[in-house]
């Protein structure tokens, strides 16, 4: 440890770019030459890249606990001897990246390539490359037989890069690099098989649904530098503070638009109180809409289950345990600022409820296994989200750390049976369908075991990681009020600034929404792993190929049926003969990441077991939340006598949900499930489609964007296209056809319209030119000839026909004056150096006074 | 002595020579030659104005940079007259119109 702190000091920490450059050499090792060195080579570079960036990620994971450790000082609260932790960061500049004028009273706010670790990014860092270390891993068999190996680890390294750059950045714009990065890894690998058009649509609606969020990132951080002056953490957490500002002329004023009066025939739209919100709650509201891009809520969310056309080990990666999660780790590293305004938390914890709610809704009935997992996780980060929402950022963040361990697993595991259906079934679509699994864990008993445990921790089991994790999510929703910490001192400072307080009957309706989630989240769960791997294998009689498309044949007479199996049927045609394999279980590539997972999703909760005051994380991560929780909780009276029944509601919520599933579809073999789809098949139509969110946006937003499309297209055809570009194209031509009569191509011709072009400019300098400028003063009138080689110049100004002077002399100005509305008559005669002359006649009048008007006369 | 009127004379009957030479005469060669003796006529009317100024050699020396501008722009007008006759088998230039539509 020694080694490593004399190695790498804290304030020049450069491990850090040993943990970002490693991903970013397997992307541009594999991404350039990866097509020629070969599977082997690739595998060997990514593993040993992402390998590496995660063993240093322990060593600094390790330096950083040796600094928060020797920072720790013992304080005294309530009677009881307690240890506290400085907010420990290791830094690392890479250089200044620019600088920006920005800042209050055009103050400069430097901008610098900079990264940090502190106990927040430090977690996050480690999650990110172990999980994806044991992905990549997984990737590396599940992806063997693909074309394009070099490409998946490319873009998968590049992943883990950008993951990284956004949680280790320093400040808002590094941030933001890390957080278009994965976008782009995302839209890259969503699309990844792009021959097939879904999938590419698929990659573009994710990317342009995070741009939507990411437009509001953008306007927050422009906010955050005009207030604050600062875009790095602590420079932000330190003017925080200005962002509460109560002058007027520092609200953000809504309606009427930047403040103002509506006036004239548009007063009847002045409001009688302008509406205006503070600049809190603008960043606020605007980070999160960046958050609910990048993680699925409402109203972003729709990208989220198309993603899953993507192969599974990036669903698993980017799509449930990584990038999904950064908007909460967006709202954990910007705490401080979210609780300067209850309205923004609350609105967070709102959204994170419902689509906790909704999405849980939707996974209830879809058959898709991928579809239902992308449902859940919605779900789940609608838990995350709750959970800061309502203050608790640690229980928050911490659902962020075991959700990353089960749901990864449960994707993993999804893809291990995809990886048996689909050698069995040759089918895309029906490999991942349920209603063809059944009886798995006979088969694959590893991927069964894993994945049983991980439904445990999602459902909520006691002791399992999930368990924790939510229910300190619900007990927190229960218990916490958001009040704003300064608001005694705004009061103070201006006794009629409004100050927004949630109602107190929040709390516990977030609570019960979040419950009736729990619920069906442990049914939905449950309904997955009973039809998935109990029961008896349904598979057998489906997805035959050749079967299939002889019985359609007897059935229709209609030979243009291509095989069920498609165009990769065809290569296995040696099966259909034969009943088929049974599934089998998937190499050790793909179960010791499983395994890996499946234990951490069962033993992870005891990191922050808060039912047996037992807290390592909580107290970890209490120096990064200091700020935000200072003065923004009010902790509802006899919140402790609340903790045992709150957790009894949780362990009832799994109780109910998986009981029920077990009823309906073990016992009663999914009997209950159909009869209720036959009672409402409406409602069960309108959420197998996902309550027809689509649908909704492509009538409104979809269809306002396609109008304004459309308008701008008819434009720039009738009067670019039709009016600019044609006329400009009718004088080119033009000019072409007259030009086209000179360039006939003998040269002659052009030998003489040289000489008569020459022979001009030399008549032009041969001949004399008399011009003349005419400048007045007070009726003094100057008139100036203008100079030529060897001039000489002779006036008449007297007007009598007969120059003033015989000789050409060198006075090339003459004065004349008159009395107003005269004008007179001056002649000026020119010789060169050739003798040669030449005469100018010019006329200078003088304007009329204009006449004074008496006073009383008119 | 004579005067430099004689020379001015001399030059404007050399340069005459020369354009008209340059403007009538098809074969490209004869055309280069032309305009050697439209340059050279230039050359004869500099030295010999600079005999007026007794001292400077500003116009002898402007006839040496054009004796030199003469010989590159020598050089590359044959290069292309070989060319052409290469291409065309003519030095006619009516006869080249490789340009033309």
């Amino acid at each position: 440890m020694d080694l490593v702190a004399s190695l790498f000091p804290q304030e020049n920490f450069s491990l850090i770019a040993v943990i970002l450059g490693m991903p970013l050499l397997g992307a541009f090792v594999n991404g350039v030459w990866g097509r020629r060195l070969g599977k082997d080579a690739v595998r060997l570079m990514t593993l040993v890249a992402v390998g590496a960036s995660f063993v240093a990620s322990i060593v600094a994971f390790l330096a950083l606990a040796h600094v928060v450790d020797s920072s720790g000082h013992k304080e005294i609260v309530d009677k009881v001897e307690i240890v506290r932790h400085d907010h420990a960061k290791l830094y690392w500049t890479a250089w200044e990246w620019m600088h920006t004028s920005g800042g209050r009273e055009g103050a400069v706010v430097p901008i610098e390539l900079k990264f940090s670790i502190d106990a927040l990014s430090g977690v996050m860092m480690l999650v990110v490359t172990g999980v994806g270390f044991l992905i990549h891993l997984y990737a590396t068999s599940y992806m063997a037989a693909d074309k394009a190996f070099w490409r998946f680890f490319a873009y998968l390294n590049l992943f883990i890069f950008s993951m990284l750059v956004l949680i280790l950045g320093d400040n808002l714009p590094v941030l933001f690099v890390g957080w278009e990065g994965v976008g782009l890894c995302s839209y890259l690998l969503i699309g990844f098989w792009y021959g097939h058009l879904p999938n590419a649509a698929a990659g573009k609606k994710a990317f342009i649904a995070n741009r939507i969020g990411d437009f509001g990132l953008i306007v927050a951080m422009f906010v955050l530098v005009q207030y604050t002056g600062a875009l790095d953490w602590s420079g932000l957490n330190s003017g925080a503070q200005n962002l509460l500002s109560t002058a007027d002329a520092q609200q953000i004023h809504l309606w009427p638009i930047g403040g103002g009066q509506f006036q004239g025939f548009l007063k009847f739209l002045q409001p009688e109180h302008p509406f205006s919100i503070t600049p809190a709650t603008a960043v606020g509201l605007m980070l999160f809409l960046g958050c609910t891009g990048k993680s699925a809520q409402i109203p972003l969310y729709v990208w989220l289950p198309d993603a899953m056309a993507g192969p599974t080990p990036v669903s698993a990666l980017i799509h449930a345990a990584t990038m999904v999660t950064a908007g909460v780790y967006l709202c954990c590293r910007m705490s401080f600022v979210f609780v300067l305004s209850p309205a923004t938390m609350a609105t967070i914890a709102c959204t994170g409820a419902a689509t906790a709610f909704l999405g849980a809704t939707i996974a209830l009935v879809q058959n898709d296994i991928k579809k239902v997992l992308a449902y859940s996780t919605i779900s789940q980060l609608g838990f995350m989200f709750l959970g800061v929402g309502v203050g608790a950022f640690t229980a928050g963040f911490f659902h962020v750390f075991t959700h990353a361990f089960f749901k990864a697993c449960m994707f993993l595991g999804a893809g291990s049976v995809i990886h048996a259906m689909h050698a069995r079934i040759h089918d895309d679509e029906k490999a991942q369908d349920i209603r063809y699994m059944g009886g798995l864990r006979k088969y694959m008993p590893l991927t069964y075991w894993t994945f049983f445990v991980s439904v445990l921790a999602i459902a909520g089991a006691p002791l399992t990681a999930g368990f924790f994790s939510k229910d300190e999510i619900l007990y927190r929703a229960f218990i916490n009020h958001n009040v704003n910490p300064f608001a005694e001192q705004i009061h103070k400072r201006s006794a009629s600034f409004a100050i927004w307080e949630p109602p107190q009957w929040l709390g516990p309706a977030l609570f019960a929404v979040g419950v009736l989630a729990a619920i069906m989240t442990a049914f939905y769960m449950f309904r997955l792993l009973f039809l998935t791997f109990w029961g008896d294998f349904r598979g057998w009689t489906i997805g035959r190929p050749s079967l299939l498309a002889k019985q359609e044949k007897e059935e229709h007479g209609d030979d243009d049926h291509p095989p069920a199996g498609g165009s990769q049927g065809a290569h296995h045609e040696e099966d259909l003969s034969t009943p088929g394999y049974a599934p089998h279980e998937s190499p050790w590539q793909m179960t010791v990441p499983l395994i890996i997972l499946g234990t951490l999703a069962a033993c992870a909760g005891f990191l922050n077991a808060g039912l047996f005051h037992f807290t390592p994380m909580n107290h970890w991560l209490e120096p990064v939340f200091e700020t935000a929780t200072k003065g923004a909780l009010k902790v509802k009276e006899g919140a402790h006598s609340l903790e045992w029944p709150l957790t009894g509601a949780g362990v009832a919520a799994f109780l109910i949900g998986s009981g029920l599933a077990y009823n309906w579809y073990v016992m009663r073999g999914g009997a209950p499930a159909k009869a209720l789809a036959e009672a409402q098949p409406a409602l069960y139509r309108l959420v197998l489609d996902k309550w027809r969110i689509d649908e909704l946006y492509e009538k409104t937003v979809l269809a306002a964007v396609d109008a304004l499309g459309d308008t701008a297209a008819s434009f720039d055809q009738s009067v670019v296209d039709g009016v600019i570009a044609r006329l400009t194209a009718l004088i080119v031509a033009a000019l072409g056809t007259i030009l086209r009569a000179f360039q006939n191509g003998v040269v002659h011709v052009y030998a003489t319209a040289m000489v008569v072009g020459l022979a001009a400019f030399g008549w032009f300098f041969v001949a004399p030119h008399p011009n003349a400028a005419i400048t007045e003063k007070n009726g003094d009138y100057v008139i100036q000839a203008g100079p030529g080689m060897g001039y000489a110049f002779r006036w008449d100004a007297d007007n009598d026909g007969k120059p003033d002077s015989e000789v050409f002399t060198a006075n090339d100005q003459v004065k004349v004056s008159m009395p107003a509305g005269e004008s007179k008559t001056v002649t000026l005669e020119v010789v060169n150096a050739f003798g040669l002359t030449g005469k100018k006649t010019i006329t200078v009048s003088r304007p009329a006074a204009p006449q004074k008007l008496e006073l009383g006369q008119n | 002595m004579t005067g430099i009127a004689n020379y001015v004379v001399l030059s404007g009957v050399l340069f005459a020579i020369g354009g008209i030479g340059f403007l009538v005469r098809r074969n490209v060669l004869v055309a280069l030659m032309s305009i050697e003796i439209m340059l050279n006529a230039v050359n004869l009317l500099l030295v010999a104005f600079n005999r007026l100024h007794a001292g400077e050699l500003t116009g002898q020396l402007f006839a040496f940079f054009i004796i030199a501008a003469e010989a590159a722009e020598v050089a590359v007008g044959l290069a292309i007259v070989l060319s052409l006759f290469r291409i065309k088998r003519t030095v006619r230039s009516d006869e080249a119109d490789l340009l033309k539509n």
